[in-house]
């Protein structure tokens, strides 16, 4: 599986993040995704900033307390 | 000089208190300096999880060109406000100045919130109507079931007067 990512894009994004996201909210592996080296770090990167912006969820289980 | 993009979660319950807040912040950003070359206005937004026990926040994005010396001012600035709940201040190659995906993202929830709350409005009160109806016809049914148990405790009685009687005899 690949999916097209455009050159630029930020932790604003998120609806390009969710696409590499698990229904749990983890990050799926490049391995999986098929995202080359240079892809897979500025995603996760980005993942990790918008996670600390509570735009996406860390997991699963903080939303159902 | 240097860009920055500020990124701040404020408490999504200041309502008329947020305008001047907002003014408030950004005499504070030109008191140390930084120019504000775009402020972008995203709006309140679900949270993906509740920080300080808020499940909402108000996101504004500032463009920001200024001295790197008064990062750490404007850090403990943000840091003993009560008012933000996160703040995050990264530096960036190039300063935006149009809204992001994030503010039309945050208008089309919006929407869609308010629709199905409408639509859920419209269905409450076709319900309110269907349940009325469904009422009529439930006390009706409620009061065959009483009669019910009443002839079945009729028989239980007749049934322990009789064991009553063979045990006298």
């Amino acid at each position: 599986m690949s999916t097209e990512i455009p050159i630029k894009f930020n932790y604003k994004d998120i609806k390009i993040l969710k696409q590499f996201l698990t229904e749990t909210g983890k990050i799926i592996p490049a391995r999986v995704s098929g995202l080359s080296a240079q892809q897979q770090r500025k995603v996760t990167k980005a993942i990790k900033v918008a996670r600390f912006l509570a735009l996406i969820p860390y997991t699963d289980k903080q939303s159902r307390i | 000089m240097k860009n920055y993009e500020l990124a701040l979660i404020i408490n999504p319950d200041l309502a008329s208190r947020f305008n001047p807040y907002k003014e408030h912040l950004e005499s504070v950003l030109s008191e140390l300096d930084f120019k504000n070359i775009y402020c972008e206005n995203v709006g309140i937004r679900e949270l993906a999880y509740p920080i300080k026990e808020f499940t909402k926040g108000h996101y504004l994005i500032y463009q920001l060109e200024g001295n790197p010396t008064e990062i750490a001012n404007l850090e403990s600035k943000l840091k003993y406000d009560n008012s933000v709940l996160r703040h995050l201040l990264l530096t960036v190659d190039e300063l935006n100045s149009s809204d992001s995906f994030l503010t039309q993202d945050t208008r089309d929830s919006k929407k869609l919130a308010e629709e199905r709350a409408h639509e859920a409005k419209l269905k409450n009160e076709t319900s309110i109507k269907a349940d009325s109806d469904n009422a009529d016809t439930q006390s009706k049914d409620n009061s065959n079931t009483t009669q019910l148990k009443e002839i079945g405790e009729n028989d239980n009685d007749e049934a322990t007067e009789i064991n009553n009687a063979k045990d006298e005899s």
